[in-house]
């Protein structure tokens, strides 16, 4: 158990990112086109298949988008590969690392027998809930936060405080006061993304250059307008950034809520097959919750390709 | 002192100064100056003399550390759309387009109809011959029309003057020349006094009426010299390889060397004492 409890620690130091973590620069970078190389269009179509893949070894280049797919695929082909051999091999026993025949079985069993949809629907629930109230916080104060130094000043040592308080620990204090409902978890969640979103979001406001501010300033802008029309567009990509990133950390504390206290969820669910060693279910759940954030992820960031083309 | 309420422009007696790490930084020292309605007065110095300082001082953005400047007979207490600024970068806003950039300049107008509105900025749009790329956005045009549409939003919320900060420093030299000779087209349009800041001589000469040879740091007025009497006649391409040109290029270069020799001296002096 003691070892349980470590490592659902690091789950929550992990999220206790450095202040302002860096940047995933693939979100910032604007949308790549295929064929964006120079060469694109000079030479034959064979060639241009070859330097395609060459860029993936140039320093800083741009591959493009197809290549790009395809060894991310391979990516997860080779880490299936080694999984396949591992099991079918018989080099690991079953209960520690299920072959993944088993944990499709265990998957199918999850959602046609035991109801698993609904767990995953309210695990959904949950961290869509907790991260909208969240955001709808963390945008106005973090603007208000790089606007006004009286915000700043008060608020930021206080956040910095809570914001390194592993959120795990938090958990008999949210149980405690709000028992085992939704409430309970949903705040855990909201604890956990909040206060470092607001961080996140006074930096992307702050990172607006004075310039704009200045010429809204040169047109009769009031504060208020300056805010609403100046701020909000100039950090609006940034801040969609900051965003999706925080909405993976919010999966991290919804499964350490669900398995310290619940009766559904995926966090639950995991946690109640690992009692009975019922490996194939555990990596079933933990399939689950990396589809959804990988498909979550890709989700924003089609749309942020979409909404933000002027950055290009 | 009472001579600054009839004057468009008035600079009296302006200093500023900046608290640094090692303590205070005059940038300007002692500035006194007063501008007529309608002149084109370009501010000439190396680059981070203060140059820049005293006009976001006239703007309004900066606020002097001793003296005072008056506009139209009022005294400068922040910025105001009396005041119109163009920057050297992030002078547009890359989420909206062209049109609605320009339009941006007369947002906060509440005298004026949508339509009235659209009608000006149609109008600015037009006289920085910018009509074709109205729905374009930011990124798809170049730096110099990326310029003309902030001077175009800058006008269409209809300054009493207009402060232009190196406008044209990011850009090219083809580009450049052509955005000057349009800044002129567009100043005799709209009869609009203007404060140029700028560290190139060409630039200065061929688009003042009048030029003010800034000290390097703390900035102090070392000439003000009257272009528009030695440049006669309307500025084109070819003004610049005039006989009149060429020699206002040496003259001010002459003092512009003789300055930056000086200050130089001064620091090693300084350096040693």
């Amino acid at each position: 158990m003691a070892d349980k409890v470590r490592v659902i620690d690091r789950g929550g130091a992990a999220g206790t990112a450095p202040p302002f973590p860096p940047k995933d620069t693939r979100a910032a970078s604007p949308p790549r086109r295929s064929g964006a190389s120079p060469e694109a269009g000079v030479h034959s179509p064979a060639q241009r298949r070859e330097a395609g893949w060459r860029d993936l070894l140039r320093f800083r280049a741009r591959a493009r988008a197809d290549v790009e797919l395809a060894v991310g695929a391979a990516g997860f082909a080779v880490v299936l590969g080694l999984w396949l051999f591992l099991t079918e091999a018989g080099l690991v026993a079953g209960q520690f690392l299920p072959s993944p025949f088993d944990v499709l079985a265990a998957l199918y069993r999850l959602f046609a027998e035991t109801g698993f949809l609904s767990d995953v629907w309210i695990s959904i629930y949950r961290v869509w809930v907790a991260f909208a109230i969240a955001a709808v916080m963390a945008i106005p104060l973090g603007i208000l936060m790089s606007a006004y130094r009286i915000v700043g000043a008060t608020t930021e040592p206080l956040i910095d405080f809570i914001r390194y308080l592993p959120v795990p620990a938090l958990v008999p204090l949210t149980l405690i006061w709000l028992g085992i409902g939704e409430l309970s978890k949903i705040t855990l969640l909201w604890m956990g993304t909040f206060f470092q979103l607001v961080l996140l979001i006074a930096d992307d406001a702050r990172r607006v250059p004075k310039e704009y501010i200045e010429t809204g300033r040169t047109l009769g802008a009031r504060d208020p307008q300056i805010m609403r029309d100046i701020l909000l567009p100039a950090m609006l990509p940034s801040m969609v950034d900051n965003l999706r990133i925080t909405l993976g950390w919010c999966w991290t504390y919804l499964i350490i809520a669900e398995i310290v206290a619940a009766n559904s969820g995926i966090g639950y669910v995991i946690w109640a097959a690992k009692r009975y060693v019922k490996t194939p279910e555990v990596f079933a759940g933990v399939l689950v919750i990396g589809i959804i954030g990988l498909v979550t992820d890709q989700a924003i960031r089609w749309g942020h390709r979409k909404a933000f083309r002027y950055l290009g | 002192m009472t001579a600054g309420e009839n004057r468009f422009l008035s600079i009296e007696r302006v200093s500023k100064v900046f608290w640094s790490d090692r303590g205070r930084v005059p940038v300007i020292d002692d500035v006194s100056l007063a501008v007529e309605e309608g002149e084109f007065v370009v501010f000439l110095g190396p680059s981070g003399c203060g140059k820049t300082t005293l006009m976001r001082m006239v703007g309004g953005l900066e606020t002097p550390s001793a003296g005072r400047i008056l506009l139209e007979g009022e005294v400068v207490t922040g910025p105001s759309r009396e005041k119109g600024m163009v920057f050297q970068s992030y002078s547009s806003f890359p989420w909206l387009t062209v049109f609605e950039n320009v339009r941006f300049g007369l947002k906060y107008r509440t005298d004026l109809s949508a339509a009235r509105k659209d009608e000006i900025a149609r109008h600015y749009l037009d006289l920085v011959g910018l009509a074709a790329y109205g729905d374009f956005h930011i990124n798809r045009i170049s730096g110099g029309m990326r310029q003309r549409v902030a001077i175009a939003r800058t006008l269409a919320a209809n300054p009493d003057i207009l402060l232009m900060d190196e406008p044209f420093g990011a850009l090219d030299a083809q580009a450049r020349e052509r955005l000057q000779v349009q800044l002129l087209r567009i100043r005799h349009a709209e009869r609009k006094t203007v404060i140029f800041v700028t560290h190139d001589v060409d630039e200065a000469i061929f688009l003042a009426d009048r030029i003010i040879v800034f000290s390097a740091r703390p900035a102090r007025i070392i000439r003000d010299i009257r272009v528009g009497d030695r440049l006669a006649g309307e500025r084109t391409l070819e003004t610049r390889d005039s006989q009149d040109f060429l020699a206002l290029r040496r003259e001010i270069l002459a003092i512009i060397r003789d300055e930056a020799q000086r200050s130089e001296d001064l620091m090693v002096a300084g350096g040693m004492g």
